[in-house]
């Protein structure tokens, strides 16, 4: 059986510089991987490192983005999901998204229209070459509340809100001894 | 005998293993994905290229880098007749990684790790143990997504060990790191078949070399 030390301590060095120190002194045979571990290094020195937190510190890694991000949000923002799921097993999938940004890049490159209308010119040629994009709904809700309220109903409404206004301010003009009184009456409003 | 031991060391690629692998490979096989900006390790900070929706994608160009030299010394440890002990604790990957230890030869622990394997074996297991010359870590991480107890104890037994470390992993003690991700079926089988092509090459090439020298 070979000299058995080792140094158990693995927050001091590395495991090379540990084994070829105690070969070097005479303490441990020479174990295969040190030649190998000499000729061909890591690219870091595996030494223990304390892992503290980072305090209110800037984010190191940044963001990835490209240019057709901006096109690909306004996509997403009015037309939603798209109408054809992704389909991750194909490597080479084209999405909806994807064809809308192709397209719109092709169209700015040939420069013939206007940056405004651009989206729109998108989504024509699309619609030409067979791809059906449905604009996302608005929320039912405020749809709702626009259909509800009338437009000769505001200014009615407003009169209302005033005359209210007007209510309350007297109320409080009133001497404080009826507020006294009023709070005698533990009525719940 | 000698010489067969240093010849291989002045090749910088004497296996070709840089041929195993491409770029390419390692984007199909959905190495570059790592997790959320919330789980990213501070150490890890440097292999990641950056975070597209708040999901860290890391550096293939360092992967690469790391594979090459990790799967160069995995061959050559094996070449000189090392032990190689696969470690992970993914109960998804287990039976993949016992199987690739199997056609490799080698050895695999798959399972709950008991507290003095390596750093008390002598009593565990016997007197004449022989502990094994490196450790490859599928997973750095154990079921409860801290630092598995293995890399710590290679680092007292100094053993080298050789991990495929995902955003979330301190990759400190692991002597070759290897950035990559850890938690998906393709991204493991491509580690897998990795480790044992070098590992059946480099013996291949040591019993060709040994024939070579009996018969001169």
């Amino acid at each position: 059986m070979a000299a058995t030390a080792g140094s158990r301590t693995h927050k001091i060095g590395s495991v090379f510089s540990r084994t070829r120190n105690l070969v070097r002194v005479g303490l441990l045979e020479k174990p295969p991987w040190l030649d190998v571990y000499a000729a061909f290094p890591p690219l870091r020195e595996p030494v223990f490192r304390v892992p503290r937190p980072r305090y209110r510190s800037r984010d190191r890694v940044g963001a990835v983005l490209y240019r057709e991000d901006t096109v690909r949000a306004r996509f997403y923002k009015v037309y939603g999901n798209g109408p054809k799921p992704f389909e991750l097993t194909r490597l080479n999938f084209k999405s909806t998204c994807q064809r809308f940004v192709e397209k719109y890049n092709e169209l700015k490159e040939e420069g013939k229209i206007e940056e405004e209308k651009l989206f729109e010119e998108t989504g024509k040629a699309l619609l030409a070459s067979g791809i059906l994009l449905q604009r996302r709904g608005v929320d039912k809700v405020a749809q709702q509340g626009a259909g509800s309220r009338d437009p000769a109903l505001q200014p009615q409404l407003q009169a209302v809100l005033e005359e209210l206004q007007e209510k309350r301010k007297d109320g409080e003009e009133q001497p404080p001894e009826l507020a006294g009184t009023h709070k005698e009456h533990p009525c719940p409003s | 005998d000698d010489k067969l031991l240093t010849e291989p060391l002045s090749h910088p690629d004497f296996f070709s293993v840089k041929e195993l692998f491409t770029l390419k490979d390692l984007f199909d096989a959905r190495v570059h994905l790592g997790h959320k900006k919330g789980c990213r390790h501070r150490f890890m900070e440097p292999y990641i290229f950056g975070c597209r929706l708040d999901q860290d994608i890391i550096d293939l160009d360092q992967t690469m880098q790391h594979l090459q030299l990790a799967l160069n010394f995995t061959a050559h440890v094996a070449y000189r007749g090392g032990i190689i002990l696969f470690v992970t604790r993914r109960r998804q990957f287990c039976h993949l990684v016992e199987s690739t230890a199997r056609a490799c030869g080698e050895y695999a622990h798959t399972r709950y790790w008991q507290g003095g394997l390596l750093t008390n074996a002598r009593i565990q297991f016997g007197p004449g143990v022989r502990l094994p010359d490196l450790l490859v870590f599928l997973s750095t991480l154990n079921n409860v997504f801290e630092p598995h107890v293995a890399i710590r104890d290679a680092a007292k037994m100094n053993i080298p060990t050789v991990g495929v470390v995902d955003t979330n992993c301190n990759p400190c003690l692991i002597t070759y790191p290897v950035p990559g991700n850890d938690d998906s079926p393709a991204a493991v089988e491509l580690y897998c078949k990795l480790f044992r092509m070098t590992i059946i090459r480099a013996k291949d090439k040591r019993r060709q070399s040994e024939a070579i020298e009996e018969l001169r």
